[in-house]
């Protein structure tokens, strides 16, 4: 019986809806920082610090003061996220 | 991880690899039209299980979601590898790979033929006598010193010299206490690359050959392997020992153990 020939470790998918560890929320944007990061009040209540996803980089999605995202925050470090989607 | 045998344990894997040898030639003297493979199943199945055996195939997984039903894989036609056994009969003019496994004393063995039911067209034939060439070539190439590209290359060189196309989705295999061991044994490579060949090396060697140059897909019953485009398909596999002493191929009879020289010639 041939063995299937290893094409080495399925590659992992670099999707932002499908990266784990992380938990999605929602809230507005305060301020621009530098180095296109973000302020982000939560919904939740918490300010903390975002940066811009790459698929949205990709897009040239742009993101003002003002603009209601969903964010996904890290489960090892709840004062970063990354700003997955402009609503 | 490669595991090298002892001298032991290799006599110990001829044993394994008599007993599917006899399982193999139950198969060859049943091939005719007519004949289901479930049929061919049953008869290996018997040979394995009355000599102490165990198929290696039945419930085997790999990297299959779908454990293997049969003690054989038959592959008629245009399907590669690991055809299911099933009601389907052999017509005349089909070419069939057999593949056979079996654990014997903690030991496995691994075995594969094509067989022409009755009379094949001429293309068949020569599709046949090549690939069974390349493995000869393959088991010649198989000496200590040498690395697992060596074997490769001996493979290909023979099969697209004679303008037939390799199979690259399947690789043979280290084998021993488990069934897939390392080192992979692809059927292309180039010579001088891979691991080299160790006494106590147990390698199936085991070429994929297509008339056509195609990929090979996998059906949704999870083993069988058809080419994409038709092509017409043999396998043939010995599990070879490297020794001091040159190859030793654990699964073929003793007075017929394949020899280069059968290569045809143009």
């Amino acid at each position: 019986m041939a063995r299937r020939r290893f094409t080495g470790p399925p590659k992992p998918r670099r999707d932002e809806e499908t990266t784990q560890d992380t938990i999605r929320t929602e809230g507005v944007v305060l301020e621009a920082r530098p180095n296109t990061t973000f302020l982000v009040q939560l919904d939740a209540g918490p300010e903390i610090l975002a940066h811009v996803g790459g698929k949205m980089r990709r897009h040239y999605i742009r993101i003002l003061p003002g603009d209601r995202v969903v964010i996904e925050i890290s489960t090892y470090d709840p004062e970063k996220g990354r700003i997955v989607y402009r609503k | 991880m490669i595991q090298l045998k002892r001298r032991a344990e290799l006599e110990v894997m001829a044993e394994a690899a008599r007993v599917n040898r006899e399982a193999m030639d139950a198969v060859a003297a049943a091939v005719a039209p007519g004949v289901t493979t479930a049929e061919l199943n049953a008869l290996a199945e018997d040979a394995i299980v009355s000599r102490g055996g165990r198929p290696a195939f039945k419930g085997y997984r790999g990297a299959s979601a779908t454990p293997f039903p049969g003690t054989l894989c038959t592959s008629i036609n245009e399907v590669v590898v690991h055809g299911i056994p099933d009601d389907r009969a052999l017509v005349e003019g089909d070419i069939v790979s057999v593949d056979i496994g079996t654990f014997y004393r903690g030991f496995a063995a691994d075995l594969a033929r094509t067989f022409a039911v009755g009379r094949v067209s001429e293309e068949a034939r020569r599709l046949i006598a090549v690939t069974e060439a390349s493995l000869a070539a393959g088991i010649a190439a198989a000496q200590a010193g040498n690395r697992v590209g060596d074997v490769s290359a001996a493979i290909q060189d023979v099969v697209e010299s004679e303008g037939f196309w390799i199979v690259r989705e399947f690789v043979g295999h280290g084998i021993g206490r488990a069934f897939h061991e390392d080192p992979e044994v692809p059927n292309v490579g180039r010579a001088g690359t891979g691991p080299v060949l160790r006494p106590g090396l147990v390698l199936a060697i085991e070429p994929m050959v297509t008339t056509r140059s195609t990929r090979v897909i996998v059906l949704d019953d999870g083993w069988t392997a058809p080419t994409a485009d038709g092509s017409l398909a043999a396998h043939v596999e010995h599990t070879v020992a490297v020794t001091e002493d040159g190859p030793w191929v654990l699964t073929a009879a003793p007075d017929r153990v394949p020899a280069p020289a059968a290569a045809p010639r143009r």
